[in-house]
């Protein structure tokens, strides 16, 4: 077996040679930018306070006058946020996001689809009694490959992860997690069996490239919103019950979730413990917090149920969606009614925090290798059936 | 015409029973009875598209027939394919080469893939050629890549050899290297040579046995020297005592029709060539049918495009 992956990798060294080539090359350029952001040993609370807002979630912007100290953070916080804009670092971002598909779909595309293109299949499978055994030695090849430097490619995503958000673990954080860490190998594993699966059915190698490109964007454009609705929402659900046991009540999380760790997931509102959709939150709000005209009470007062308001009143507490107010008559000074908080409509935002990132991250690449294994075995059942030309 | 249904079992090295096979509705075999016998060389003859090349990818299990079946050295290579294909080399129609892979590394991959893979018998082959076995297959010349390939295939050291028309794209010198170290490998081995081709000469010297292949079915099995005894060639329709008249065709330079006459017994001697039976009453002597001559003949039969005789 050792000599047969030795054999494939010969075989395909262009393909080897390239997917090496550019792996190798992202790994160092993403410790290269990691290193350059962190040797401008920002201060964590310098970004906290930067005035441009970086992490406002944690720290908000800090009011009232510059100090010295205060222009000199922002300056070394201008440094590094010049730098995260900068075009070198969003490419390497862009090539972590694509590497692994693009890896895997160069070196699964021409896997079987070649040997019957150039005619060579007839005297492989010829000379093996078992086509699957043939076939396994070119996968177990392609599998070490992909596996090896996806790895690396990882694990630098997750280094420069770190450096590009201070003070954020990558192994407890849901940053960018689908772009890095081992989602990197399983993606580029996934690709790869789906790529040389429609190569062994197609038996040629453009053509699996190009489908496999359409395949890959639709299953990675696809794959969050898939994730969200067919399997995140138990772990948000259950995170979210644990929260309400603790806190007795609802859990009104901000933008985004508690944290910048915290993977979003979905929300719910409830009016007077009742879910309700978001338009009906509408309705409440057009109904409810009609603007009272300060000095000439009006007509609207009857649909106001509340009466009238104190001035303050938030119209969006808790992180609402804004309200339609469309009942403000722009020019007539006028305040909010005033409304118990209890009988407001609240927002109950589902998360799962960043310490489950390795379940979530095991859950997410265990999928992406039941799809790998399904592509697999399409591939070995056809390579069995099919035509050697 | 069937081959040869009468031969002992544990003989045959190749067998074909009532053999079909359709591309859509193409017929490329039509109930093809073949027996090969062991120990042969058979020249597997036939026009493009005669059904050679189909015929022997069903033996090696790269297409399923339709109806009936093949046996290689007595096994079903679609039921028991690796059991089969263990049993056969096979050189392929064009020869088949890893780009970027040398002559060694295409001997190691055969004794990766094959477990009974003999490398120094195959090693020992191409150096007697004098082919570098670090250079890279794809810088090899036609002839050199053919001799690989053959090399791939005695290596396996196989009871049964399958070669498809692996001569077509060679040069006359090149052909007759190959042909010289297939029949060295298959006297020394003692195995079984099916060589598909459509170019007559290539196999004559070479074979012992012509099977001809045209629509798709079997138009003559037979020992060589059988197919050269009992046919006759006549430039008129006045058939020799006793002939039945297989097929007309036009003649070397376009200008003769000949006529191609099977005899009803074999003839022997130097007189049988010029006159089968001894008769030269009617109409020209019948001359000595060349084996190009009997293969002409069952073609233009197959095609219906011989003059119809009685």
């Amino acid at each position: 077996m050792l000599a047969r992956i030795r054999l494939t990798f010969k075989q395909h060294r262009f393909e080897t040679m390239a997917v090496t080539i550019v792996c190798v090359a992202l790994t160092a350029t993403a410790l290269v930018e990691a290193y350059r952001l962190n040797s401008l040993n920002v201060p964590l609370a310098c970004l906290q306070t930067y005035q441009g807002g970086y992490m406002t979630v944690i720290g908000g912007p800090s009011q009232g006058p510059v100090t010295a100290a205060q222009a000199q953070c922002n300056e070394l916080a201008n440094s590094f946020f010049d730098m995260r804009r900068s075009l070198d670092m969003n490419l390497v971002q862009l090539l972590l996001l694509l590497v692994p598909l693009l890896a895997g779909i160069v070196v699964g595309a021409p896997l079987v689809a070649r040997e019957i293109e150039q005619g060579t299949a007839p005297l492989s499978w010829a000379l093996a009694g078992s086509r699957r055994r043939w076939l396994l030695g070119k996968v177990l090849a392609g599998v070490l490959l992909l596996a090896s430097l996806m790895l690396a490619v990882g694990l630098a995503a997750n280094v420069l992860e770190g450096a590009l958000n201070p003070g954020l673990n990558p192994y407890a954080s849901f940053s960018n997690y689908l772009g890095r860490g081992v989602m990197d190998v399983f993606w580029a594993l996934a690709a790869f069996a789906g790529t040389f699966a429609l190569g062994t059915i197609l038996g040629r190698t453009m053509p699996a490239v190009v489908l496999a490109l359409v395949v890959c964007f639709f299953a990675r454009a696809a794959w969050d919103s898939g994730m969200t609705h067919f399997v995140l929402r138990p772990f948000a659900v259950q995170q979210v019950q644990q929260d309400q046991l603790q806190q007795q009540g609802y859990v009104v999380y901000g933008p985004g979730g508690p944290s910048t760790a915290d993977l979003y997931v979905y929300y719910k509102s409830f009016i007077d413990g009742k879910e309700v959709t978001d338009a009906e939150v509408n309705a409440w709000y057009n109904l409810n917090m009609v603007c009272v005209p300060i000095s000439t009470p009006t007509s609207s007062d009857s649909t106001s149920p509340a009466g009238t308001g104190s001035p303050g009143a938030s119209s969006s507490p808790g992180g609402m969606p804004t309200p339609d107010e469309s009942g403000v008559d722009s020019g007539v000074p006028c305040q909010n009614p005033t409304i118990d908080p209890s009988h407001m409509p609240q927002q109950v935002t589902y998360v799962i925090p960043g310490g489950w990132y390795w379940q979530t991250v095991a859950l997410e690449s265990g999928l992406l290798l039941l799809g790998s294994l399904f592509c697999g075995a399409i591939a070995f059942v056809w390579v069995d059936r099919r035509r050697p030309y | 015409m069937a081959g040869d249904p009468g031969a002992p079992i544990g003989t045959t090295a190749l067998a074909a029973h009532g053999l079909s096979k359709r591309f859509g509705r193409k017929v490329a075999l039509d109930a093809v009875d073949l027996a090969v016998p062991a120990g042969s060389v058979t020249a597997l003859v036939g026009p493009n598209g005669a059904g050679k090349t189909t015929l022997i990818r069903v033996c090696m299990a790269f297409e399923r027939p339709n109806s009936g079946g093949v046996e290689v050295d007595g096994v079903d290579p679609w039921k028991h394919r690796s059991e089969a294909l263990r049993r056969v080399g096979y050189v392929p129609q064009t020869p088949a080469v890893y780009r970027g892979l040398s002559v060694e590394d295409h001997l190691s991959m055969a004794r990766s893939l094959h477990s009974g893979f003999d490398a120094s018998y195959a090693r020992r082959r191409l150096e007697q050629l004098g082919i570098p076995l670090d250079q890279r297959a794809d810088t090899l010349s036609g002839g050199q890549a053919a001799q690989l390939g053959l090399a791939v295939a005695l290596g396996t050291r196989a009871k049964v050899l399958l070669l498809d028309e692996p001569l077509a794209n060679l040069d006359p010198l090149a052909r007759r290297e190959f042909i010289q170290v297939l029949l060295d490998a298959v006297r020394s081995e003692g195995s079984t040579a099916l060589l598909s081709s459509h170019i007559v000469t290539d196999v004559e010297d070479a074979c012992d046995r012509l099977v001809i292949l045209g629509g798709g079915k079997i138009r003559l099995d037979c020992p060589l020297e059988e197919a050269r005894q009992t046919h006759r060639l006549t430039e008129a329709d006045s058939p020799p005592p006793g002939a039945t008249a297989v097929g007309s065709f036009l003649g070397k330079g376009g200008q003769k029709v000949m006529t191609l006459w099977r005899l009803a017994t074999v003839a022997n001697g130097e007189g049988a060539a010029h006159g089968a039976g001894g008769t030269g009453d009617a109409g020209p002597s019948p001359e000595a049918a060349s084996l190009e001559d009997v293969v002409l003949g069952y073609l233009a039969a197959g095609r219906g495009a011989g003059l119809q005789l009685n």
